[in-house]
């Protein structure tokens, strides 16, 4: 090994490992392409299913925007169409067990999708570095033009096990690495953006090994197909706990205060006054008395203070 | 060239229809096949430019660009449903119901074909059906506060306004930022004579977006009404002081907004000064 040369060493490895590595890309793309195939029709009811769910967190969040009557209207019905499980994709089928997951074709699909795909991310890559482990272990490729800490050291020399080298130096694998990551805006050039040749995704593939992802109908993370009635009525719950607040209460106050009619301390009156009703509510003794001695002042205040300035 | 293909891509982006726009920018692009330099975005241009043409009525150009997708995706319900669109624009409403009809009966979460489908029935003149159908839809794809929007359109035309404040909420729901929502809501509930709720609801427009002359106009309306009536014992509602300040201070917006120099034309300055004499 000794015997190359910086040329020729150029030329028959670190070349190579990039050309091999943009070579593998641009195939990974286009057999996941034609994997892929035609996208699997989402079916209507599952779709209901979900935005049922979204339209409880959407009235739990959102609540504040409309008056008292519209959120418990809204409120009692979700309430009761959860209880009952009139949004379920199959609603009489609420107790019934059930069977072994593995023989619900549409959920051994999903999965055999999803190990497709990570296969084909997993193993070039695999593959990739098990040769140039083999053919070019302790070789030294590059040298950065800048100097870097000792920490680089793992990252920069992979492989090449020696103290004393100086970081600025490459090893092959660690050369294999920085164009694993490096070669994104490559790809981007060649085959447009969206394309299938990312090696961040195969950095995603490793960490949920085999799982199809939230295409399938309702998966959890795990994979299990999730029982959507347990969901609904955790839901219910959740939406049963929800107090409304308008946010249109003191609006006439926040606008008067808004064009100067009023002082902004009402508004923390106010404020102040609703906190101590709900806290007299629990402890009926002391709190209701001053607050309600500061709002008719502070009103008597922005009265006078509305006369003057028309 | 290249700016127009970024201009129409922006258009796209942001959903804005402006047909007269698309079609002044992409018809050249089209036309010189300058289009087909842009590569995958080149059948999004032509479905662009052909929503387009139909919407200002240039039929030719529209049936260029249908059929260069149709060359090009065969069978795709998306350039079906263009077509649809097409037969529509000529006034075959039925023909195109039935391409909506084949599309949903292969797939029927077909987002596009169902909204189509109702604004067919609406076309046609049958509101009860375009309503049972729009309903039908939002049942699944709830969040389409488009949807809403049209939902209450529609039943304010049946003069339904409960429904169509219900619908209105939803709308407030995913877009409460839009002071427009807020207001069509408010003008609902005056009608519907709910005037305390729509107070409140003018005050939001108005707070939302400073000097909105058509809320200020709301909150003079409800405020005054509110003021003929019997004043209320009811703690929950709007206390005389606030009322009076409210009303004082519509008149006052209002005044300064027509007063400004060249706000409004002589003639509407008066008439708005005399309504406001009289409330």
């Amino acid at each position: 090994m000794g015997a190359w040369t910086v040329l020729q060493e150029r030329d028959w490895v670190l070349i190579p490992i990039m050309i091999v590595m943009v070579l593998v890309g641009v195939v990974r793309h286009q057999v996941t392409v034609l994997l892929n195939g035609t996208p699997k029709k989402a079916d209507l009811k599952s779709a209901r299913e979900t935005k049922a769910l979204q339209r409880c967190g959407l009235l739990r969040a959102h609540g504040v925007h409309i008056p008292e009557h519209a959120f418990h209207g809204r409120k009692a019905f979700l309430s009761e169409a959860f209880e009952k499980g009139t949004y379920l994709k199959e609603p009489n089928a609420g107790n019934k067990p059930r069977g072994n997951v593995m023989q619900d074709p549409a959920y051994v699909e999903t999965m055999m999708d999803g190990m497709k795909k990570n296969m084909m991310n997993i193993v070039p890559q695999t593959v990739i570095m098990g040769w140039i482990n083999f053919f070019f272990s302790g070789f030294v490729l590059v040298k950065l033009p800048f100097p870097l800490t000792v920490r680089f050291k793992g990252m920069l020399q992979r492989g090449v096990e020696t103290h004393d080298m100086d970081v600025s130096w490459v090893s092959s694998l660690s050369w294999y690495f920085l164009n694993l990551f490096g070669l994104q805006s490559v790809f981007t050039l060649i085959l447009g953006s969206g394309h299938a040749a990312d090696a961040m995704r195969d950095m995603q593939a490793m960490s949920t090994m085999g799982m199809g992802n939230a295409a399938g109908p309702n998966l959890s993370p795990t994979g299990q197909p999730q029982d959507m009635h347990k969901i609904f009525l955790a839901e219910k719950e959740n939406l049963d706990l929800t107090e409304h607040e308008w946010g249109l209460e003191n609006v006439e106050t926040r606008l008067l205060v808004k064009y100067g009619k009023k002082p902004a301390s009402v508004l923390l009156d106010q404020k102040k006054a609703k906190i101590a009703k709900l806290a007299g509510r629990q402890f009926p003794s002391s709190a209701s008395s001053h607050a309600a001695a500061a709002t008719p002042s502070a009103a008597a205040a922005s009265k006078k203070k509305g006369r003057r300035q028309v | 060239m290249v700016n127009a293909a970024k201009v129409l891509q922006d258009l796209r982006a942001s959903a804005e229809r402006k047909p007269d726009v698309v079609v002044r920018l992409g018809k050249p692009l089209i036309e010189s096949g300058a289009v087909l330099k842009l590569d995958a975005d080149a059948w999004l241009v032509y479905e662009q430019v052909a929503i387009a043409a139909l919407d200002i009525g240039d039929d030719t150009l529209a049936q260029k660009c249908i059929q260069a997708l149709e060359t090009k995706f065969p069978g795709s319900p998306r350039v079906r449903r263009l077509q649809g669109m097409q037969l529509e624009a000529v006034g075959k409403l039925a023909e195109a119901g039935l391409i909506y009809k084949a599309i949903l009966e292969e797939d029927e979460t077909n987002v596009l074909a169902a909204k189509r489908q109702v604004m067919l029935l609406r076309a046609m003149g049958l509101p009860s059906e375009a309503i049972s159908a729009l309903v039908k839809y939002l049942d699944i794809n709830y969040t389409d506060f488009e949807g809403w929007l049209q939902l209450a359109d529609l039943y304010l035309e049946e003069l339904m306004y409960a429904q169509a404040a219900f619908c209105m909420e939803e709308v407030l729901m995913l877009q409460p930022q839009n002071h427009i929502f807020h207001l069509k809501y408010a003008e609902i509930l005056y009608t519907q004579d709910n005037i305390q709720l729509a107070l409140k609801q003018f005050c939001r427009v108005v707070e939302l977006c400073r000097d909105h002359v058509r809320g200020l106009y709301g909150i003079k309306m409800c405020a005054s009404r509110l003021l003929k009536a019997a004043p209320s014992k009811d703690a929950t509602v709007t206390s005389q002081e606030d009322l009076e300040a409210m009303d004082l201070l519509a008149t006052e917006r209002l005044i300064a907004l027509y007063g400004a120099p060249g706000a409004a034309a002589e003639s509407s300055k008066v008439a708005a000064t005399k309504w406001i004499e009289t409330q």
